[in-house]
């Protein structure tokens, strides 16, 4: 099996490299991006399994990203963040392909329990 | 309104409302992203406090107790910014289908401060089954808290207890204060801007009742 590789994407950069390092301290294997440029560019070359994006992005929106993750390894588990308190964005998430939906600030135990569920749901689609 | 000045006041009068909730909405969207960074970068400093090698380094206790204090003011900020976030859509519809409990959930928590300035405690009692009606969201919470603010004119400390209630097809809002005495009653619920804010609550769909102690 290989080791799980999670990929960060949030527009805020003090947000998502504090949130990388504290991963980290977990011995977890994290990348981090900015845009969903560069989240798209990470994916095809280091095949993250687990992806936590931010849905409010400029540049391309995270729901874009998501599709488009999507449709390079449908495998990808992706769990989306956002701001705000409506479900909206995260049905929206859901029905194309999002594994599950946190709003920020989140608790780092709850993420870390998403994560691994997105791990394991990726390994048993193998 | 007929006359065609009155309607172009109206639409204007719209406009401004959606433009000062979108601007409040996408500034507590911009909140939240600090408060974010605030807690991850308090939950790293513990992280690391976790990792120190000597389980007894100097001042443990008060570091955590800080860290706890602010871990509870980045949850409170949080609960007040998703109540701003909640109030600031609330122009996006001029009708809308609203569940009457949230309004009064989240009207109480925004109206708190308020209260507070009284010594006085503003408490929910919820209806455990969703108070669905279909009206104008910003005059309704205009004129409920126009009421809290009738009745905090006239009071000092206690509580008052906001209870949003349906009898029959008739959406109710019991308002019991715990301290009233009958001559506060009166001159509250005789006094001509409550009785205009009785009717246009009944106008907008809800009876407003004020009870003394239950």
């Amino acid at each position: 099996m290989d080791e799980l590789k999670i990929l960060l994407v949030d527009d805020e950069q003090e947000f998502v490299t504090t949130l990388a390092e504290r991963l980290e301290i977990r011995d977890m294997n994290v990348f981090v991006a900015m845009d969903g440029e560069t989240a798209l560019t990470i994916v095809e070359q280091k095949l993250p399994q687990v992806i936590v994006l931010d849905v409010m992005m400029p540049g391309i929106n995270g729901l874009d990203v998501l599709e488009r993750i999507k449709s390079i390894d449908s495998r990808i588990q992706v769990i989306l963040l956002s701001g705000h308190g409506s479900t909206k964005d995260g049905i929206k998430g859901l029905k194309l392909g999002a594994f599950d939906f946190l709003i920020k600030p989140i608790d780092i135990d709850e993420l870390i329990t998403k994560i691994n569920e997105g791990w394991k749901k990726y390994c048993d689609s193998q | 309104m007929k006359d065609g000045k009155n309607i172009v006041i109206v639409n204007n009068n719209q406009n401004e409302l959606a433009f000062l909730g979108k601007i409040t909405a996408s500034t507590t969207h911009e909140i939240k992203n600090v408060l974010a960074i605030i807690q991850e970068s308090s939950g790293l400093l513990e992280d690391i406090l976790a990792m120190s090698e000597s389980k007894d380094y100097p001042h443990k206790d008060r570091f955590i107790d800080t860290l706890n204090r602010i871990q509870a003011q980045i949850q409170r900020g949080i609960d007040i910014t998703s109540n701003l976030n909640h109030f600031a859509h609330s122009p996006d519809n001029e009708r809308s289908d609203i569940d009457f409990n949230d309004l009064i959930k989240n009207l109480s928590m925004l109206a708190a401060r308020f209260a507070r300035l009284k010594k006085v405690m503003l408490i929910t009692e919820l209806s455990d089954v969703p108070l669905i009606i279909e009206t104008n969201s910003v005059q309704l919470q205009m004129n409920i808290f126009g009421a809290i603010e009738i009745i905090l004119n006239h009071i000092q400390d206690g509580t008052i207890k906001l209870i949003p209630d349906k009898q029959d097809t008739q959406m109710i809002l019991q308002l019991y204060y715990d301290l009233l005495t009958e001559e506060q009653f009166n001159c509250i619920t005789t006094c001509k801007q409550w009785q205009e804010l009785e009717s246009r609550l009944l106008d907008l769909g809800i009876r407003i009742l004020l009870h003394t102690k239950r």
